[in-house]
Order: C-alpha cells, then sequence, then structure tokens
C-alpha cells in the first residue's frame, strides 16, 4: 500500500462519505449538489489509484467519468428545473474546493508522471473535470435561464 | 492492509445502495442511483476490472437516472392531465 492509494482511500472515505449523507438527508437543492460533488470526488479517487497501482491505462476511467459525470448533473438539472427553480442552489464554496483539490490532485501526478504524454492526458482531465464542474454548478443554480423551459 | 480502498468502498456501495432502498421519493432515489453507481464503479476498480467498472460509469453516472427521470416526469404529466377528469 503505497501513499496515493493511502490518499485514495482517504478521499473515498471521507468525501464520499460526506456526499453519500449529502445526497440522502436534507432538501432538494442539496442532494443535486452532493450528487454533482460525488462524481468529482470519484474522479479524483480514479486518478489516485491509476497512480498507486501504477496501470496508467486506468486514467481512461477517470477521462470517462469526467466526461460523463457533469452530463448526469445536468440531465438533473434539466428535468428537476421546476423544482429547482423555487429553491435554487447557492453552493460555490464545495465547488471551489473540490475544484482546487483537483487542482492539486492533478498537478501532483503530473509531477510525479514527469513530462510525457501520460501528463499531457492528465491535464486533459483535469481541464475536464474543472470546466465540467464549474458549468454543471452554474446550470444547477440557474446560471443558463434559456434553459428552464421544463 | 493493502485491501484496506476495498474495505472503504464496499462499505460505501453497501451504504448507497441501502439508502437507494430506504428513500421513497422517485426523484430523489434517481440522485442515490446516479451516486451508487459511481461508486460501483470505483468499487470494480479497486477489484481490477477496469473494463467492467468503465461500462458501469456509462451506465450508472448518465443513462439511469436519464430514464428514470424521464418517467417520473411522464407519470406525472399524465396524472396532471387525466386527474381533473376523474
Amino acid at each position: 500500500m503505497n501513499g496515493w492509494i493511502l490518499a485514495a482511500t482517504v478521499a473515498l472515505g471521507a468525501g464520499a462519505g460526506a456526499t453519500l449523507w449529502g445526497v440522502a438527508t436534507g432538501p432538494l437543492r442539496r442532494r443535486v449538489v452532493a450528487q454533482n460533488l460525488s462524481t468529482a470526488l470519484a474522479c479524483l479517487v480514479l486518478l489516485l489509484l491509476a497512480q498507486g497501482y501504477d496501470r496508467p491505462s486506468y486514467v481512461d476511467l477517470a477521462l470517462v467519468l469526467a466526461l460523463l459525470g457533469p452530463v448526469g448533473t445536468l440531465v438533473f438539472a434539466r428535468l428537476l428545473a421546476d423544482d429547482l427553480a423555487e429553491d435554487p442552489p447557492r453552493a460555490w464554496g464545495p465547488t471551489y474546493l473540490v475544484v482546487g483539490a483537483g487542482a492539486a490532485v492533478v498537478t501532483a501526478l503530473c509531477v510525479a508522471t514527469g513530462p510525457s504524454r501520460a501528463s499531457a492526458k492528465l491535464l486533459v482531465v483535469g481541464a475536464l473535470l474543472i470546466g465540467g464542474n464549474v458549468v454543471a454548478s452554474r446550470a444547477l443554480s440557474g446560471g443558463f435561464s434559456g434553459l428552464r423551459r421544463g | 492492509m493493502a485491501d484496506a480502498v476495498i474495505i472503504v468502498a464496499l462499505l460505501l456501495v453497501a451504504a448507497a445502495a441501502t439508502t437507494a432502498v430506504l428513500v421513497r421519493d422517485p426523484v430523489r432515489q434517481a440522485l442515490v442511483l446516479a451516486v451508487l453507481g459511481v461508486l460501483l464503479a470505483v468499487l470494480f476498480t479497486t477489484l481490477q476490472a477496469p473494463d467492467v467498472g468503465l461500462s458501469q460509469l456509462a451506465v450508472g453516472s448518465a443513462l439511469t437516472p436519464l430514464l428514470l427521470l424521464l418517467t417520473v416526469r411522464k407519470v406525472r404529466r399524465r396524472g396532471r392531465k387525466e386527474g381533473p377528469r376523474r
């Protein structure tokens, strides 16, 4: 068990546990935010696991999740627009926390792998993760009012 | 000690699945199911089955919630349309 897997275990236990609690209790606005954050956290855990197991091909999972996680959140934002319009979620604090953690993890992994094609792929995953998360959070809090015809 | 991450992932999957059963509103159930799908993908990865995890990610994170929410919406609309007639 190396440091990467240890970091992945801690992130999975603390982060996914917190998002699971958030998605299980409370009002609907908190649940959608927790669902969004859970995909970003799982993406980070998958990146750390890929480095920990020393299998660069596992990064594909994180890439797919970085693409599909925001898509899932946008599905919720679109189809629950009526419910969320009455009580819009405002959770920029946790969003920026996860985005900062994502930037830190991707930077650490890039330093560990060194300049190569693998680190370029990691940077792409990080950019997708951060951009997708910010877009999904903005959609949840009603940033794209043109889409609200649900 | 190397199995700690597997144990944590297993516990989280068990907790998420129990929550998905206990939550009664279908919309909120879809949210819990999305989290459960992502956690299952992480569990498959820790068990060295990334190909299974890949398909689980594709199905669990976006497709299942989409189908559930579309179904809920259709049922609600039909109920609203036929409600006053009854």
